[in-house]
């Protein structure tokens, strides 16, 4: 399924466990082979302003856990919807979470940046279908 | 001083009508005097009183006047006017727009004033009941929010995780498990989550405000086939949506109690049954909807028919119990929306919900 030769995935979890099992779902399709976790979003916004710098920002797939101490995901949001084009341009943004409250659905999809709500468990072949979404155009 | 006496502020210009009221009810309550407005103002600053009683005829300004003054920043003590025959616009006037509690006719009769005074000491302490009854139930509500809403997190997100393990494990087929104790573990961690999802639905129900929106009965009645259709391939689903008229209703309750009851349908089905079906047929019509789901499974025994929308009722002759609440749930999501069920079953045979939901069209407000 590898298409995007440069595809990264960063992944934003507090729980390493699924953490773990999106890494190895991802690593088993052979969706991309660079995944970066980060258990804190605070650490991966550090991470994406770091990537300002480069001269070609890879294309990014980001799956974003909603609740998550410190900072939550729509916290996230509202950050990274700051940074420069450059990078906002070349990272989707899916929601994952196995929350059912209405509140956060309905604040996931209203949110522009946020290509989809995936439900937890992650399983393969939404993430797929999702994948291929994102990238059609590009095929 | 005794904490659950009556307090008492009178206020007159004349100072005899003071000494007497003390000496009369000294031994009831707890009383402070004072003879001008400006006086009981200044004494209101220091002492929190229950009962404010003022004369209406004073130099500078009269009873009304001021009770008129401090009920905003004193809205709590009940006031009782003291007033001579004259006047009878004035007290009128302040007695309808709400600031005095019950006026009093000079000379007062002690057994009367007595009275008034203990019936404004009771709607004094309901009122302030009602009102530490308010701000209690305010803090439980808030408490049960944030507790549902960790539930569904925090009891979730674990078992979810679980299951993610179980699937990548079939994926990559890591684990060993010729018992398939897999499928038991994940079977189990469904019900669990089933439950949930059911605790959830029932604190939506009981807390989300009723929204009216259209209804389409043939997209309603779809989604909740899919969904039901993979726990039993055998079973033919009918449908039939009559649509006469545009419907309106509450789309979440709508679908809480279609998927309780297709899902019981769907569950409870006898084992043997070469032919097993489920019946779904709709009629909306200007004033209501009339929904009928009608299955050939295990039937409802007759003596647990009145106990079936009882919260954790399960009926004990089948070898599916289920949570218990499904039901009640439905009854409740009905009750929110204004309509009816009844179920008509034989053991063995099937059972037959049919509900009524009121048509929330415009024509109609």
């Amino acid at each position: 399924m590898n298409s995007i030769p440069d595809l990264r995935v960063i992944l934003i979890d507090d729980n390493e466990i699924d953490l773990l099992l999106h890494e190895k779902l991802i690593t088993f399709q052979q969706i991309s082979r660079t995944v970066i976790s980060f258990a804190n979003a605070n650490k991966a916004l550090e991470f994406l302003s770091s990537n300002i710098a480069l001269p070609k920002i890879p294309p990014t797939i980001i799956l974003l856990d909603i609740q998550m101490p410190e900072m939550d995901g729509f916290e996230f949001l509202q950050a990274f919807d700051t940074y420069p084009q450059k990078i906002k341009s070349q990272c989707h943004i899916v929601m994952v979470s196995s929350s059912l409250d209405y509140g956060d659905i309905t604040r996931t999809n209203a949110n522009p940046l946020v290509i989809k709500l995936l439900r937890k468990p992650l399983l393969l072949k939404e993430l797929k279908e999702t994948v291929e979404g994102i990238f059609k155009d590009f095929v | 001083m005794k904490e659950n006496r009556i307090r008492i502020l009178y206020i007159d210009d004349e100072i005899h009508n003071l000494n007497a009221f003390k000496a009369s009810f000294r031994r009831s309550y707890e009383i402070y005097t004072a003879n001008s407005a400006q006086e009981g103002k200044q004494l209101l600053k220091e002492i929190m009183v229950h009962i404010i009683i003022a004369d209406q005829k004073m130099p500078v300004s009269t009873g009304v006047e001021f009770f008129n003054e401090i009920k905003d920043t004193l809205p709590d003590p009940m006031r009782i006017l003291l007033t001579g025959y004259t006047d009878v616009e004035d007290i009128i006037d302040a007695i309808n727009k709400g600031h005095i509690f019950s006026y009093i006719k000079k000379p007062w009769d002690e057994h009367e004033l007595h009275r008034t005074i203990n019936n404004a000491y009771e709607i004094y302490s309901t009122r302030k009941q009602l009102k530490e009854k308010i701000v209690e139930l305010e803090k439980t509500n808030d408490e049960l929010n944030r507790f549902i809403y960790s539930t569904s997190h925090d009891l979730r997100s674990p078992l979810m995780s679980v299951l993610g393990i179980i699937n990548l494990s079939r994926l990559d087929n890591s684990v060993v498990d010729p018992n398939g104790y897999m499928n038991m573990v994940e079977s189990c961690v469904l019900k669990l989550d089933g439950f949930i999802q059911k605790i959830i639905e029932y604190y939506r129900n009981s807390r989300l405000e009723v929204e009216y929106e259209k209804i389409d009965f043939n997209n309603l009645l779809n989604d909740c086939i899919t969904a039901f259709q993979p726990q039993n391939t055998a079973i033919r689903f009918h449908t039939h949506v009559d649509q006469v008229a545009e419907f309106r209703g509450d789309t979440f309750r709508i679908s809480v109690i279609l998927n309780n009851l297709i899902s019981n349908a769907v569950k409870y089905q006898k084992p043997e049954e070469p032919e097993p079906m489920v019946n779904l047929s709709v009629k909306a019509e200007p004033h209501k909807a009339t929904i009928c789901i009608r299955d050939n499974g295990i039937g409802i025994l007759s003596e647990h028919l009145n106990n079936i929308f009882k919260m954790f009722f399960r009926s004990k002759n089948n070898n599916k119990p289920g949570s218990g609440i499904g039901l009640y749930i439905v009854k409740e999501a009905l009750s929110k929306i204004g309509g009816t069920i009844n179920v008509e079953s034989k053991y063995g045979e099937g059972t037959q919900f049919e509900i009524t939901i009121p048509n929330r069209n415009e024509f109609d407000t």
